[in-house]
């Protein structure tokens, strides 16, 4: 499965993106890894251009609740994309935050899936029961 | 071992040709009323006639060059990566077109030399249906080739009569690959140079290829601290007649493009101080801060209708301004490029046979504290007696 990721915004931080490919690939993902500093539109076109059906974000400094409020009205944009399974993770808010709050925000701003200080795995595993379920469903 | 002092070069523009020996530099005004051969001969006949052919070097960017449309997926990929290659190849992009909305955008009328599609890396596929056979039926073109995913390559071959299939400038990474639509279209523009009636006189005064001049002038940027102190990175500027090329270093824009070249091109069609003159004007008619420059040069807008000396030195003040807003934040292009990491700034061409360094610095303080609110001075440089062109044409003469 092609899967599209990278850390949003003019975040720097690189070392979670780093493990991210690498657990990704070990996972059986083909993955595209658009590197720290990548924009939103960005995402949107490396989709498709891959034709990916999973695009994962990564925010780590902060800036995703900005980002956030952008998806919709930018995805709306985009014909190819409804079947795209968007996930992100990281440290979704400005300091520490209440997660089922921010996970409900998120979810309305078009994420499928949110794992707010979730560790990798964790989160890698919820996306795979995730796949699973829509295939089924 | 000097390989230039037995060689003419000579450079045909849209306005301006000029020609150079080891010892001078000419430049004359086009009579439009000539053939171009008539029109050198007329004018330095006795210089050409002293040369042997096969020590005569032209180029000539006299066509304008080629006009190209694009029709990709995306802005961050496929238009971009085409974008970039065209203007590398010194090819003019006229719209690019991303496929999606391709029913919601209007056809050009004039004739387009190539027409470009692009789009998908190779494991994608489908990207493409009849709406493009249906918009390129409507189009008006000469060549159209296929740089695209593999997959779909052969579906529109069958539609799309003369389709030229070259291998994906988009890769498994993402990441571009310049070589085979870079080679493909700098051979086109090499036919069409050639293939013009007036170019084709040239071939009687000389025995070597004709070339483009954004070509040679490219062969020159790796060379030009050899011939100007000019600290890394710098943006060339040749606001010429019709068209203004800019030509600057990569590390001046962030982007997702890796390619192996430190420098890259874009042109700015209809920016010009003669040909392009009305749309000169228009465009600085439609800049909020082009009225602040006219007065702070202390001059009115009737100074567009005006045809002197002041007037074309005015226009060309306007032009380096306009074409640092384009490359800006402020008006975004395809590219925008950090300005404010800029060390050098090289003004080439006819504007420095009007325009001294005062005038030029004048202008580009303007731009800074206006537009980037920043008092960073880049040092300006003059390439007054077109080492430059010279460099390049020298360093391809040396070569051949
Ligand atoms: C190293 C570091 C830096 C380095 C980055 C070097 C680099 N190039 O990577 C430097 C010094 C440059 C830096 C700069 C800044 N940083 Co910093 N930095 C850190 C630090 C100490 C460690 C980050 C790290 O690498 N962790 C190791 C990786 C493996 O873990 P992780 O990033 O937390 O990711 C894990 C999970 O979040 C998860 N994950 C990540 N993405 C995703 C996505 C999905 C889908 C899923 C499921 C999971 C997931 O996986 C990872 C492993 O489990 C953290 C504090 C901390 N201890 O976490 C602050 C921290 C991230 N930085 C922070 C800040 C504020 C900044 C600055 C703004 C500071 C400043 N004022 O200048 C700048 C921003 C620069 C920029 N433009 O982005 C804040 C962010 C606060 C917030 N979000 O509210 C933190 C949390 C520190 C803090 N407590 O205040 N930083």
């Amino acid at each position: 499965m092609k899967v599209v990721t990278g850390v949003i915004g003019n975040d720097i931080h690189v070392v979670a993106n780093r493990l991210m490919d690498l657990s990704l690939t070990a996972r059986g993902y083909e993955v595209f890894n658009l590197g720290v500093n990548t924009y939103l539109e960005e995402f949107f076109d490396a989709a498709v251009e891959t034709g990916a059906e999973i695009l994962l974000i990564s925010s780590l400094n902060g800036e995703a609740e900005g980002w956030g409020r952008e998806v919709k009205l930018l995805k709306a944009k985009y014909k190819s994309l409804d079947g795209l399974t968007m996930m992100i993770g990281g440290n979704l808010t400005v300091g520490s935050g209440n997660a089922e709050d921010i996970v409900t925000r998120f979810k309305n701003y078009g994420f499928d899936l949110v794992c707010h200080q979730v560790d990798l795995n964790t989160g890698l595993d919820m996306l795979e029961e995730y796949m699973q379920e829509q295939k089924h469903s | 071992m000097s390989t230039n002092n037995n060689k003419l070069l000579v450079d045909i523009g849209s306005t301006y040709f000029k020609v150079s020996t080891a010892d001078s530099i000419e430049q004359h005004f086009r009579d439009f009323n000539k053939r171009i051969l008539d029109d050198l001969m007329h004018k330095c006949g006795d210089i050409v006639q002293s040369y042997e052919p096969e020590n005569v070097h032209i180029c000539s960017s006299a066509n304008g060059g080629l006009s190209t449309l694009i029709i990709g997926l995306t802005h961050s990929y496929s238009l971009k990566y085409a974008t970039n290659i065209a203007y590398n190849s010194g090819i003019n992009v006229i719209d690019s077109i991303v496929f999606q909305d391709i029913e919601e955008y209007s056809i050009p009328s004039d004739l387009i030399d190539v027409v470009i599609i692009v789009g998908g890396i190779d494991s994608n596929g489908g990207v493409f249906d009849e709406r493009l056979t249906s918009y390129l039926d409507k189009l008006n073109y000469s060549n159209v080739v296929y740089v695209g995913n593999k997959n779909d390559a052969q579906e529109i071959a069958k539609t799309v009569e003369r389709l030229e299939i070259l291998p994906n400038i988009i890769d498994d990474r993402l990441h571009i690959v310049e070589t085979h639509l870079k080679d493909y279209l700098t051979n086109l523009y090499q036919q069409d140079i050639e293939g013009k009636e007036d170019i084709k006189d040239l071939y009687e005064v000389t025995g070597n290829q004709i070339y483009s001049t954004p070509f040679v002038v490219n062969k020159s940027l790796p060379l030009i601290h050899t011939s100007f102190s000019v600290t890394d990175p710098f943006i060339l500027l040749d606001i010429g007649g019709a068209t203004t090329d800019v030509h600057y270093s990569k590390d001046l824009v962030s982007d997702n493009i890796v390619t192996e070249q430190g420098h890259d091109r874009i042109v700015f069609k209809k920016l010009g101080v003669y040909k392009s003159r009305q749309s000169l004007i228009f465009t600085a008619e439609n800049n909020e801060y082009a009225y602040e420059l006219l007065m702070h040069l202390k001059v009115t807008e009737n100074i567009y209708n005006e045809h002197s000396e002041k007037a074309t030195k005015i226009l060309m003040q306007l032009a380096i301004f306009l074409v640092l807003c384009k490359m800006s934040h402020y008006r975004p292009a395809y590219v925008t490029l950090k300005l404010l990491a800029m060390n050098s700034i090289v003004f080439t061409g006819g504007i420095t046979k009007v325009l001294n360094t005062e005038d030029i610095e004048d202008v580009v303080a303007f731009f800074y504290r206006k537009i980037l609110n920043s008092d960073h001075k880049p040092v300006t440089v003059l390439d007054s007696d077109y080492d430059i062109w010279t460099l390049g044409a020298t360093e391809h003469a040396a070569c051949q």
